[in-house]
């Protein structure tokens, strides 16, 4: 990331976050901004390699997605929470994680944890190990509905 | 009450029932990797609702943003932490339920 876009990004951190547009305030911010600045300048330059996670739209346009997922799980969930604990099938298996390219196969894992019922219990050379409550939400995942919508969304990136 | 503030006490409302779904499903699930399912259930839907409800009562104002934030936040830390709690367990050597009732059965 360039460095004035860098600048112009904690900048409107600051002023959206502080709300006090006072000069003593904005004298603060400035003050830590050039701190910011100071120490992470150093940083890239002991440590050389600087990878950014892309935030753009389409993390806005996944994220629609899952919340919407987020949704119908939960429903399921809820209904074994309220239910009978004889419903629960709880199982874990291997999921392959290949199936999306490889700079978001930590973002596949979280979307897998973050949707109620399943929950990824290890990653390991591109298998990721699932948890789910109900044996029917594995096969799901299996059938890569979430994978599909990822690779999707992402592989314009290459 | 305008139109808005009924929207929101559906939307808080919502949020607390998922928020103490999860609460029950803590104690009424049997084992530990289940019960990490019934708390991520007021992680993630609870919250979502929650905290939409309280955007409908804010003004248009730097609030939102910090709502949205605070969503944004925590949205990518709680897996994160489920998913160290479940891989610290795992690794720790604890069964899931369907594999300690196999090994009892031997």
């Amino acid at each position: 990331m360039p460095i004035i876009k860098r600048f112009f990004l904690l900048a409107a951190f600051w002023l959206l976050l502080s709300g006090h547009y006072d000069p003593l305030m904005l004298g603060f911010g400035a003050f830590s901004l050039g701190l910011v600045f100071y120490i992470s300048i150093r940083m890239d330059r002991l440590d050389g390699e600087v990878e950014y996670i892309t935030f753009g739209q389409r993390v806005v346009r996944y994220w629609f997605w899952l919340v919407g997922q987020i949704f119908v799980s939960s429903i399921g969930v809820t209904k074994l929470v309220w239910g009978k604990t004889s419903d629960l099938s709880p199982s874990l298996e291997k999921v392959p994680a290949t199936t999306v390219p490889d700079s978001t196969q930590v973002l596949y894992a979280n979307s897998i944890t973050l949707t109620p019922g399943t929950l990824s219990v290890d990653i390991e050379d591109g298998d990721i190990t699932v948890h789910a409550l109900q044996k029917k939400s594995l096969q799901e995942l299996k059938e890569g509905a979430m994978a599909k919508k990822i690779s999707e969304i992402w592989k314009k990136e290459r | 009450m305008s139109i808005l503030d009924y929207f929101s006490a559906i939307l808080l409302a919502g949020g607390v029932f998922f928020s103490f779904t999860g609460a029950i499903g803590l104690f009424r699930f049997p084992d530990f990797f289940t019960r990490v399912h019934a708390a991520s259930v007021t992680d993630t839907i609870g919250v979502i609702l929650i905290i939409a409800g309280l955007l409908l009562q804010t003004s248009f104002d730097l609030n939102i943003i910090k709502l949205l934030l605070i969503l944004a936040i925590l949205l990518l830390t709680s897996p994160t932490a489920s998913h160290a709690l479940a891989k610290s367990a795992r690794h720790g050597g604890l069964l899931t339920l369907a594999e300690s009732n196999r090994s009892n059965d031997r």
